[in-house]
């Protein structure tokens, strides 16, 4: 991982990180240098012009620090360190190998550069998650070329890269390759603007590519066989490789040849293309995968009925060391049973777009003791979550999706599945939960059965529905979960709600620092009772709520304080936003609104996004965006 | 090293001017008096004058424990953490001097010890706990406050 020294010259004061031993040892004062030749030791490596310098006291301290500072890795404690005194901050700045930038807008690469010399891993945020539900319009930012073109020249050491809802190019990509010849590890998540080609150099270029996650993201096909791009003749030093999001179609063969030459590789993510015969002989050669996203989990129509099929459940019970299974894009019901010897041993399991019964999953399940996270479509119904309830005891994470997204559906899970979870999963941490109806007693039941909970999202979809029991508002739900669960910190609400829910949230929400509304609340209070009520928040996002100018000016005290506040189709004013901005001008604040991004006096305004910047509007704002000042 | 190497004693002066006599084998855990020891410069009286009796003391019992055939791995282990349950200052010291003479092991203790006690700190208890003053004026120090909140969290 350290750079070799003689690579660099030893004028570069980009050197890489120290090595924890490397502290350099203070040169005693020349009293002690008796003999000739005694140059003082140095431990390991380090600048070697410091052997011949008498060290100064503050020298000696910086060299200390620096390897204090090595313990220190959460943001919260460097950026506390940072602030001791001015010593502190410039080692600090100098020793910081991870760098985490929440939202791209609010400070420019040329400044994050300029602070932190030595980085190695980077993870940058761009677009605000609403986008990913087509309510922002495509092309409104968060570029990644920024970027990587000061990255280039400020990290040549830069081993990772991690980036979410960012636009990222096929340039992007080649320069990001071009340009760091120790780089190990890709994760795009909800990224776009790149494709096969940009993929392709990538595979040929990045010789220690260790990971390469492409999660949830928009990749186009350029006709490009990109698998076929990793060096051939050498073993690879793959751990990673992730493509169930990537809708082209692969070369298979080449995927086989580099799955064998991967000994290290332990998760690989297949996408929907491959059938499952292709993951079968995967797996053959890769008994030692801990993480398998099974592809198709179907055979081609090709294959005829009665050809003779390969031995499932003998490959995956090879599989001894699998512990998450995710996949199952197209199933065949009929191959689930295969899957049975590696159940006891997972830990994740995600059947997201497995479209599978109660009985189907029962089958399954009853072995899946070890489950902690588990995804699923609510075509299992409420039996379906019953079983999960009675036998996996230590889930901490649960999310439910739809199969059928509208309004009307049927809703084939309900209040009964959640006060099943509830009672049975009593470590839940965290959940997601689309439904059609809900009662406020399965709410109230959860926020007492499951004290550990962090993350309560429940998505009714149909639109102010109440309980649909007692026909009231689901204010007393949610309220309760605020009450009872002391670590929560994310919350998504949904439902019949009146302001009352939202006082509930102001009142007892101290730790909310993520809060998703649709559909909800009666009049402005609502939203001043969040913005005065929950001083940790950090994430607004609201849609289809009617909050209006009034409400947004009652949260001037604690904008600066949060990361954004999105706010769409709510009632909100052009002047009521330019108030905001004239009163908060580190606040960037961009409304969409009107045939060409013009806002007139009478409309509301579409949507709002509002952040705080270090750096004052963006440049790179296109033609609908206004950006109030 | 082994021990029937001869008794070769090193002498070495702390800043205070106090004299210790250890056999080599005890002084060689540090890597600085082990380089000065195999260039031949450990003749005479080594001055110390970074490092005070007191903690060049702590030191050398460090360095005679380690070496002691007698002490099981069990002692040893509860020797090393008590032996970081120290005053403030005194650790501040030892940091100093542990880094200056490298001894194995207790250099990497200590810098966690330190590390430990600065997480989960604000910047003026960390500035409290080490006696140190703070130079910013209010305007550098806001400035890298809200880069810290706005930009790095």
């Amino acid at each position: 991982m350290r750079k070799d020294r003689t690579e660099m010259s030893e004028d570069d004061d980009r050197s890489p990180p120290l090595d924890l031993r490397g502290a350099d040892i203070a040169e005693s004062s020349s009293k002690t240098r008796n003999c000739s030749g005694v140059t003082g030791p140095v431990a390991g490596p380090g600048p070697s012009s410091m052997e011949f310098q008498a060290p100064y006291p503050d020298q000696v301290l910086e060299n200390v620090l620096e390897n204090v500072l090595q313990f220190l890795s959460t943001r919260r404690d460097r950026n506390a360190a940072s602030l001791v005194c001015k010593s502190w901050c410039r080692v600090e700045a100098l020793t910081r190998s991870e760098l985490f930038i929440g939202n791209c807008y609010s400070v420019s690469p040329r400044r994050a550069t300029a602070r932190f010399a030595r980085v190695q891993a980077v993870a940058i945020k761009g677009r605000p998650r609403f986008a990913d539900f087509n309510l922002m319009p495509l092309d409104w930012g968060a570029h990644f070329a920024p970027w990587v073109n000061a990255m280039a020249a400020a990290y040549p050491w830069l081993e990772k890269v991690y980036l979410k809802r960012m636009s990222v190019s096929d340039d992007d990509l080649t320069l990001l390759a071009e340009s760091f010849p120790s780089f190990k590890e890709l994760v795009l998540v909800c990224c776009d603007g790149f494709g096969t080609s940009g993929l392709a150099v990538i595979a040929s270029k990045c010789r220690h590519l260790r990971v390469l996650d492409l999660i949830e993201s928009e990749v186009s096909d350029d006709d490009v066989d990109w698998i076929a791009c990793f060096p051939e003749s050498e073993t690879s030093c793959l751990e990673s490789l992730i493509f169930d999001c990537v809708e082209c179609p692969i070369n298979f063969e080449a995927l086989e040849r580099l799955v064998v030459r991967s000994p290290s590789l332990k998760k690989l993510r297949l996408n929907r293309v491959v059938s499952i015969g292709q993951l079968y002989r995967l797996m053959v050669r890769a008994p030692q995968l801990t993480h398998i996203g099974t592809g198709s989990f179907r055979a081609p129509e090709s294959v005829a009925q009665g050809d003779p099929e390969p031995d499932y459940t003998a490959a995956f019970a090879a599989c001894k060391s699998l512990v998450c299974l995710s996949g199952f894009r197209e199933i065949l019901a009929d191959y689930l049973p295969v899957i049975h010897p590696v159940c006891a041993n997972l830990t994740s399991l995600n059947f997201s777009y497995a479209n599978v019964d109660a009985e189907q999953l029962k089958s399954v399940i009853l072995h899946c003791h070890k489950l902690q996270t588990f995804w699923v479509l609510d075509s299992i119904c409420d039996e379906g979550l019953q079983a999960v309830a009675a036998t996996c005891k230590d889930l901490h994470e649960l999310r439910v999706f739809p199969i059928d997204a509208r309004e009307d559906s049927e809703g084939p899970v309900s209040e009964v599945g959640l006060q099943a979870i509830s009672e049975g999963c009593r470590k839940l941490q965290s959940i997601l939960y689309f439904c059609q109806h809900m009662t406020n007693a399965a709410v109230i039941a959860m926020s007492n059965n499951c004290p550990d909970l962090e993350v309560f999202r429940l998505c009714i979809m149909g639109r102010h529905r109440p309980d649909h029991v007692t026909g009231a508002p689901m204010d007393e739900g949610f309220g309760a979960i605020v009450r009872n669960c002391k670590k929560l910190t994310r919350l998504a609400i949904s439902g019949l709600l009146t302001d009352r829910a939202f006082s509930y949230i102001g009142k007892y929400g101290k730790l909310v620092r993520t809060l998703s509304v649709a559909f909800a609340g009666d009049s402005d209070m609502g939203l001043k009772y969040v913005l005065e009520g929950c001083p940790r928040l950090q994430k607004l996002e609201i849609r289809d709520s009617p909050f209006g100018d009034s409400a947004l000016l009652s949260g001037l005290h604690h904008y600066y304080n949060m990361r954004f506040l999105w706010m769409s189709s709510c009632r909100l004013s052009p002047q009521g936003c330019q108030e905001i901005a004239r009163a908060l001008p580190r606040l960037v604040v961009e409304v969409f609104g009107g045939e060409n991004g013009e806002l007139h006096g009478d409309e509301t305004v579409d949507i709002l996004y509002m952040y705080r910047s270090l750096e004052g509007p963006r440049e790179d704002a296109p033609g609908f965006v206004t950006i109030l000042q | 090293m082994s021990s029937s190497k001869s008794n070769k004693i090193v002498k070495l002066e702390s800043s205070d001017n106090k004299t210790f006599e250890v056999e080599e084998a005890v002084a060689v855990q540090s890597e600085t008096l082990k380089n000065m020891v195999d260039d031949g410069c450990a003749n005479d009286t080594i001055p110390l004058p970074n490092v005070n009796g007191k903690i060049l003391e702590m030191v050398l019992g460090w360095c005679k424990k380690h070496v002691d055939e007698t002490v099981t791995g069990d002692e040893l282990n509860k020797y090393e953490a008590d032996f970081l349950d120290l005053d403030q200052a005194d650790l501040y010291g030892l940091l100093m001097a542990a880094n200056f003479l490298n001894v194995k092991g207790l250099l990497d203790r200590v810098l966690q010890r330190v590390a430990d006690m600065i997480k989960g700190k604000k910047p003026e208890e960390i500035r409290r706990i080490f006696n140190i003053k703070n130079d910013f004026t209010p305007e550098e120090e806001e400035e890298i406050r809200l880069e810290n909140a706005w930009a790095f969290d």
